[in-house]
């Protein structure tokens, strides 16, 4: 045998790009043979610091009994290689039985048939990664050149097996920062909370392997509807399980574990690992994060890498969250800042139209007055013909038109002086009504209530708000064409999370053209043949007025629905 | 009905014609003013039973004429007549007998002077 040689081969095979088990089988194999061993065996030292027979040469008789039990450090001859890290020759005369471990009772009767034995430690200066067993027929005692011959290759397959579990974590380290950039894709867009959060789970599940992974987020993170973010598939036997655990992490504020086997009909055995990692921003904890596993080989345990990994996204996730929902905040109030604006830039523009109009509206009356005045004059001192009398009566119709108009245009300028008054929404309507149905041309307008019959009072000026509900009515009926069914709904709600009053005011008047809905509220604005389109610009002002807003549904083909909002809580 | 005075100011020319002929119809004795400083002069002059005041008026506008023709003589009767009824709110029109919104129909303005001056 040529030592050179052979150590040629193994370090040929040991620097091919095989598979890590092909390369060291192949180099137990060489060793069976270029050596005379019947029986070459290697055995690892797993992470669980146990150590099991992994590889054997081709024709190895003892691997598959002794890859039956699992030794531990110090245990029989094998676990004190492991332990000791200095290689062990032994010859028939002085093989301890069983290998020195109770547990290799198989060996009893089958040690006898070989002479020599050689235990080899695999390790560097600094790690143990498991033993090299060969085991001859034909030796007696074994050369030292074979003894040094054994410990090279031991050394070489320990450094193969070294190279293969840094590749292995390093492999894992990626995937695992692969998952955190993922994360951090999803936290850093401007995605809804909603979306984001499915999103997470998701990613999770996928990157943990997970049957289901779960974020629960406590009732106080508001805004949400949905208190659970769940991807994959829920066992409803696991709820209670589930719910325990996230409550003790959340307790806790740290990771806790859960292994299982659950008893399911009966006879079925399901195994179940749960992990769950509370999500804390500044010092709270708003939720929990739970990775369930039902796969034997992937389970949890406290002090272990996959849990490590839970808690780091969870740390992770908690502070994109509050970013994510500080976002939306921030989107909310922008918008009602922007609303606002939009308001106070319409409130500013109707002032200095309004300031406008009274002046033009004053120019005109005085004319007007004496227009109107010296054509009735003029009629009454000339004896006109019945076709001068008519004309002189259109001039004076049509003057009187003109000066309706004008006093209801001043009447919308002018600031009214808001006077406060308890009021009950619901009689205030039943009273409008009254007045209504004593009306001949209401009789084809079928009007249904919907009362809150628990409507608290408001303060607020009924007459102004009556004025309101009245012009909303006869827009109704004037849509309706006088037939149809008018709907009235009152009851409370909140914007902004102030309290209002809702008054809900619905036609079949085949609503407005969509064209025209941003303009219904603006002052001369009409679709009516004879509107002053003045109409809804004062019910605007006096619900602006009185703290309120009005807004309108419109529902084209079909009807109007205009919603009253009055504050409950009102300073006027 | 003959002896009942009435002065009507107003700084629109043709306003104060209608008006005076109107009322000269319904048998009042009708004089004019132009101005606040020229109805002052004519009160102190002469007594009238009624004084129509405009209200918006170039120089002295008719509530600060109002307060003079008190400081004359506080029982005076006066009828304060605007464009718009904006100076309702304004308390000094209160010490005014009666409002009224200008109208090409003189109905209302009519109705008034004869309820002031007790004339029903």
């Amino acid at each position: 045998m040529n030592a050179v040689e052979l150590l040629g081969e193994v370090i040929e095979i040991s620097h091919s790009n095989l598979e890590i088990n092909s390369r060291i089988s192949a180099i137990l194999n060489i060793i069976a043979h270029r050596m005379g061993f019947e029986e070459v065996l290697v055995f690892k030292l797993d992470k669980d610091k146990r150590i099991t027979c992994r590889y054997s040469n081709q024709g190895c008789s003892l691997f598959s009994l002794l890859s039956k039990y699992r030794c531990r450090i110090g245990e029989g001859i094998i676990g004190s290689i492991a332990q000791k890290r200095i290689p062990q020759y032994f010859t028939y005369k002085d093989i301890p039985p069983r290998f020195g471990c109770i547990f290799f009772h198989e060996l009893d009767g089958i040690i006898d048939r070989y002479r020599s034995f050689a235990f080899v430690p695999l390790s560097d200066d600094s790690y143990i990664y498991g033993v090299m067993v060969a085991i001859s027929s034909e030796k007696g005692d074994l050369q030292d050149r074979e003894k040094i011959l054994l410990s090279v290759i031991a050394r070489e397959i320990g450094g193969l097996i070294r190279v293969d579990e840094i590749m292995l974590s390093s492999k894992k380290r990626i995937s695992e920062l692969v998952t955190l950039s993922e994360l951090g894709k999803v936290l850093t867009t401007n995605m809804e909370p909603e979306a984001a959060l499915k999103n997470i789970v998701f990613i999770i599940a996928k990157a943990l392997n997970a049957t289901m992974a779960t974020i629960k987020l406590n009732n106080f993170v508001s805004r949400f509807n949905i208190q659970r973010f769940t991807y994959g598939q829920s066992d409803p036997k696991l709820e209670r399980f589930i719910e325990d655990l996230e409550g003790q992490a959340i307790n806790a504020k740290r990771t806790t574990t859960l292994s299982e086997e659950l008893y399911v009909d009966d006879e079925d055995i399901s195994h179940y690992s749960l992990c769950s990692s509370p999500i804390i921003t500044k010092n709270k904890a708003i939720g929990a994060m739970t990775i369930c596993s039902s796969k034997k080989h992937i389970t949890f345990d406290q002090n272990d890498n996959i849990a490590y990994l839970i808690t780091t996204i969870a740390n992770y996730i908690s502070s994109g969250l509050e970013n994510i929902l500080l976002n939306t905040r921030l989107k909310d109030v922008i918008k009602e800042l922007n609303e606002t604006q939009k308001r106070v830039i319409e409130q500013e523009k109707l002032k200095s139209l309004g300031e406008m109009t009274a002046n033009i509206a004053h120019e005109i009356k005085n004319p007007l007055v004496i227009i109107g005045g010296f054509t009735k004059r003029l009629a009454k001192k000339v004896n006109l013909s019945q076709t001068e009398n008519r004309y002189a009566n259109i001039i004076v119709n049509e003057v009187a038109r003109l000066e309706t108009i004008l006093n209801e245009v001043l009447n919308y300028v002018k600031d009214t002086p808001i006077s406060r008054e308890p009021c009950n929404i619901n009689m205030c309507i039943d009273e409008i009504l009254y007045l209504f149905s004593s009306d001949a041309s209401w009789e084809k307008v079928k009007i249904v209530k919907d009362y809150d019959t628990q409507l608290p009072q408001i303060i607020c000026d009924i007459q102004q708000i009556k004025q309101v509900f009245i012009n909303i009515l006869v827009n109704s009926y004037e849509a309706m064409k006088g037939e149809g069914e008018i709907t009235i709904k009152t009851g409370t709600a909140h914007i902004n999370n102030k309290p209002y009053i809702k008054v809900a005011i619905s036609d079949t008047g085949g609503g407005i053209d969509p064209m025209a809905i941003d303009n219904i509220f603006n002052p001369f604005f009409t679709t009516k043949e004879k509107g002053t389109g003045l109409g809804l610009a004062i019910s605007n002002k006096i619900i602006m007025n009185n703290k309120g807003r009005i807004e309108v549904e419109n529902n084209v083909g079909k009807g109007v629905t205009f919603f009253i909002y009055l504050p409950l809580e009102n300073n006027l | 009905m003959k002896d009942k005075k009435i002065l009507i100011v107003d700084d629109e020319e043709n306003i104060r014609i209608l008006f005076k002929e109107e009322l000269e119809e319904e048998g009042y004795e009708i004089d004019v003013a132009s101005d606040g400083y020229e109805a002052l002069e004519k009160i102190k002059k002469s007594p009238f039973d009624l004084v129509v005041l405009d209200i918006k008026m170039p120089g002295m506008d008719g509530i600060q004429t109002l307060n003079e023709i008190k400081k004359i003589n506080k029982d005076q009767h006066v009828i304060l007549c605007s464009a718009y009824g904006e100076f309702k709110q304004d308390f000094s029109s209160w010490i005014s007998d009666a409002y009224v919104v200008k109208s090409a129909d003189t109905g209302e303005l009519k109705n008034t002077i004869k309820n002031i001056l007790n004339l029903t």
